[in-house]
């Protein structure tokens, strides 16, 4: 197989996009509500990437949106209808969550995870096509996962763990793919090719949103930014309208000057400072 | 050159089976995939089984050579040992096999959702309950309800009342347990003072029942329960996909495309019948809940969900726990909830004692 067929299969997969928003959306965890009234919408065909200081809200919005976390009012929409209302295996068709935090099963492989990922494509008599081979084959291949396929899960670094994790999201194939903190526990170098391959994805068609902590790869890798704090968006908007000093100041409590990469021209933070407000 | 060129195109590529699987096509639209390894497993368990039951059937005070038994089996021997196989040994064996695999298919699917070795039917009190409602239908009421509705009953509230009391944290988490605990050594006061309370002989006749025995059982109880654990393990079969994801947390269950309630529900239901019917035959043995999967996921090396393998462990155990209950002491007979307590008890505790990696399931 090789890796222009896999490509084009890729991209002639998605015809239609998917569209992905919510409705005046309250989420609460037990008592307390999270989130309160958010309307939010994610750009199709784009890279979303949602900012925020720890604890705003960013996961239960992620949660709230893939309807792993049911909303006490409002509601979520997938292509116009309620995710509430549709089948969930259809929904995991078009949407794939991966987690912040997670859990696998015992004794279990690279490529075992990865084959969890082709559970929404599978039916009883339908256990294994062509297609299952050639999505995990090609997430083997974007995640750099390909000689590590057999070791057991529990005896990877952390890092290829999470790599394990977001191919298996990508061998879910769906148009919609939603990332809590891909890249938290990568290195330089992998965490450049999980953005890139974000960004390789997004040119196919597929919308994404991804919380991510670094300000600088959200700005670069994205073309959508939604800074949240307290479980509200406070600004939204293109990476260059919405990454000023004074969002900064307000998010983390830090002083800092932002300068264009000489490159590129997206933001880098300077003369950083913690000032707590 | 030109033959090359006409070579297949990529979409008939052919498909190949992942690692330890194998592919089985039927027609165009229909493939199945087998785990090889699970196939090996199981067949040297029905191996064993068979080895197991023929020994038994020829095992008592009137010892029947393997060849006889198997004679006998398929309709041949003596009018003697056909007596003996087909009327006095073959019903208590087929009674262990279906109590022996009821109880360890439920604990297997218990440990699955439940996500903790220790959530067996037999530790939530499922057993205990279903014994006490079967005991009070006969005792207690006066009135003779069937013991396998009355058992069933017991079972399906021991679990709701669990499920109530472990608040929002559902099958998963310890309060489930602790619950279930608690509401168990409530069932087996009952059953205690439900005894107390009849004459000695009727007491003593339901003594074996309820310490778990195979010597009581009902051969209409008998087939009740083989005719629901043959529908359970085909319900296991069609929704083995949707099991094997459940050792992930909630969240990648529901974004694979699970209903992560409708699996629960459907397991506990399994999970009810199973206990519930097996009690009606056996009395409260769980201890094969707990040690029939174990048995599985060792031989399983812990991986995937050994449901079948469980089945066919707990069916093993309970034989040879029957066998040893009926000869070790022989013309004694010990209970086998007794001999299954002597296994299981110390295990339990090497359970709790044991802290290891893979103590999440
Ligand atoms: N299971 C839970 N029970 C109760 N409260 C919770 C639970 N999970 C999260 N919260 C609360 O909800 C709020 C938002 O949490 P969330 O996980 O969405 O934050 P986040 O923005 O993803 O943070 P982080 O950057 O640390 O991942 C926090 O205040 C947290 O304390
Ligand atoms: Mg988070």
């Amino acid at each position: 197989m090789t890796a222009t067929s896999l490509q084009f299969k890729q991209t002639s997969e998605i015809n239609n996009l998917a569209r992905l928003g919510a409705e005046r959306l309250t989420l609460k965890h037990g008592k307390a509500s999270i989130i309160e009234n958010l309307d939010v919408s994610l750009p199709e065909g784009k890279v979303t990437a949602i900012v925020g200081p720890n604890g705003c809200g960013k996961s239960t919005v992620l949660n709230g949106l893939s309807r792993v976390h049911s909303p006490s009012s409002g509601v979520v929409l997938l292509d116009g209808k309620d995710i509430h209302s549709l089948p969930s295996k259809e929904v995991a068709r078009r949407l794939a969550l991966l987690p912040q935090d997670t859990l696998a099963p015992d004794g279990i492989t690279i490529e075992e995870l990865i084959r969890f990922g082709r559970h929404p494509h599978q039916s009883l008599l339908k256990q294994w096509a062509m297609d299952d081979q050639q999505a995990i084959n090609y997430a083997l291949n974007a995640a750099d996962l390909e000689g590590l396929k057999d070791r057991l899960l529990d005896t990877l670094s952390g890092g290829q763990r999470q790599r394990a994790w977001i191919a298996m999201s990508i061998a879910q194939e769906t148009p919609l793919l939603l990332l809590d903190e891909p890249t938290s526990a990568l290195d330089l170098g992998h965490q450049i090719e999980v953005f890139e391959l974000i960004r390789n994805l997004s040119r196919q068609g597929k919308t994404l949103a991804m919380v991510v902590h670094d300000l600088p790869s959200a700005c670069r890798y994205s073309d959508h930014i939604i800074a949240m704090k307290k479980g509200e968006i406070i600004t939204q908007g293109s990476p260059k309208e919405v990454m000023t000093k004074e969002l900064v100041r307000e998010l983390y409590g830090v002083e800092c000057d932002l300068i264009p990469d000489p490159m590129t021209g997206s933001p880098i933070l300077i003369n950083m400072k913690r000032v707590r407000s | 050159m030109i033959n090359q060129s006409l070579s297949l195109p990529n979409n008939e590529e052919i498909t190949t089976a992942p690692n330890g699987h194998r592919l089985l096509s039927l027609g165009r639209h229909m493939t199945l995939l087998i785990e090889k390894q699970a196939i090996i497993r199981n067949v040297w368990l029905l191996i064993l089984l068979a080895i197991a039951c023929v020994a038994t059937l020829g095992m008592g005070s009137m010892p029947i050579s393997p060849k006889e038994v198997i004679a006998v089996l398929f309709g041949h021997g003596n009018v003697m040992s056909q007596f003996i196989v087909h009327d006095l040994r073959l019903p208590r064996l087929l009674a262990a096999i279906f109590t022996g695999a009821a109880f360890s298919l439920a604990g297997c699917l218990m440990q699955t959702m439940a996500r903790n070795r220790l959530a067996t039917p037999g530790i939530i009190g499922i057993d205990n309950a279903a014994m006490a409602f079967a005991v009070s239908s006969v005792v207690g009421m006066g009135v003779s309800l069937a013991p396998s509705a009355m058992a069933l009953a017991g079972a399906a509230t021991a679990t709701a009342l669990a499920f109530g009391l472990a608040g929002g944290s559902g099958t998963r988490g310890y309060r489930f347990i602790v619950a279930g605990i608690g509401i168990g050594a409530i069932a087996g006061a009952v059953t205690q003072l439900l005894l107390s309370q009849v004459s000695i002989d009727v007491a003593n006749s339901a003594y074996p029942w309820t310490v778990g025995s195979l010597s009581a059982r009902d051969p209409m109880m008998v087939k009740v329960l083989g005719i629901g654990l043959g529908t359970c393990l085909v319900a296991c079969l069609f929704l083995a996909s949707q099991f094997a994801l459940m050792p992930f947390s909630d969240q990648v269950i529901t974004g694979l495309g699970a209903n992560i309630k409708h699996i629960r529900i459907i397991a506990l239901v399994l999970c009810i019948t199973l206990t519930g019917l097996a009690v009606a035959v056996a009395g409260p043995v769980g201890l094969v809940a707990l040690v029939g999967p174990e048995i599985a996921r060792v031989l399983a090396r812990y991986r995937g969900i050994p449901l079948i393998s469980s089945a066919l462990t707990g069916a093993l155990v309970m034989i040879l726990a029957d066998l040893f209950g009926r000869t070790v002491l022989s013309p004694i007979e010990l209970p086998v909830g007794i001999v299954t307590a002597v296994i299981g008890g110390p295990y339990l505790i090497w359970i709790l004692v044991r802290r290891t990696s893979r103590t999440s399931l």
